[in-house]
């Protein structure tokens, strides 16, 4: 099973609101296996909301992660006087388990979270629904953050896009 | 060669272009990438991929 199943489970469980965003978002939107592209971590969008992210931090240890901010386990207790400091600065927290690694952000370039909640969509993976966000979000953020990563990835997808649709028109 | 592709990666320029976005428009438009499609497949291949780079060894 994805590991990212079990968490989403678990966060479900915590009615904690979330969207997979990122390379990890923008693989579910993949034909075939030549446009998914392998990346490290998971990116999960969150609201500006402490005791949603509260709720999320429970939902990940309970799904077995460690919670780390930067390079240190991240302070505890991991309440709502923290959580309220996280979302001041819109800091990142990181999840991570066996073959996990997930950035819990509360920034997506270009975007507020309710944009990005409004029109996510819900894809099934082994029977669990995961929010995901449209692929044309996914895209204009990561054009408009513009690191080299990013750069790679948009020139790679859109010629695997091109390579994908002119063959389904050449059908 | 890794200083060579991060120099090229700083050359890359992508626009949002009217073409590109065609393209995006025609993928979340397929069948396969509505609500409720099932994507274990995805995870599936994901995973495939970890388990191969996780067995490369340096030559």
């Amino acid at each position: 099973m994805d590991p990212l199943g079990p968490l989403t489970k678990a966060l479900q469980a915590r009615a904690v609101r979330f969207v997979v965003i990122g390379v990890g978002g923008a693989n579910y939107y993949a034909l075939d296996g030549s446009s998914v592209f392998l990346t490290e971590d998971r990116d999960l969008f969150l609201p500006p909301d402490p005791e949603n992210l509260v709720q999320c931090w429970a939902g990940c240890e309970a799904a077995g992660l460690e919670l780390w901010s930067g390079d240190e386990p991240l302070d505890k207790p991991r309440d709502r006087w923290l959580a309220d400091r996280v979302v001041e600065k819109r800091a990142l927290t990181r999840a991570t388990g066996a073959d996990l690694k997930i950035d819990l952000t509360l920034v997506m370039a270009g975007f507020e979270f309710d944009a990005i909640w409004t029109e996510r969509r819900i894809f099934n993976l082994d029977e669990i629904d995961i929010p995901v966000a449209r692929l044309l979000h996914i895209v204009t953020s990561k054009h408009a953050v513009g690191r080299d990563k990013d750069r790679l990835f948009l020139a790679t997808h859109r010629e695997a896009l091109q390579e994908l649709l002119g063959r389904e028109e050449r059908k | 060669m890794l200083d060579e592709a991060a120099e090229q990666a700083k050359s890359i320029r992508i626009e949002l272009d009217e073409e590109y976005l065609r393209l995006i428009a025609r993928a979340e438009a397929l069948p396969q990438n509505q609500s409720g499609a099932d994507k274990t497949w995805v995870w599936r291949m994901d995973h495939a991929f970890r388990e191969h780079y996780r067995r490369v060894k340096r030559g």
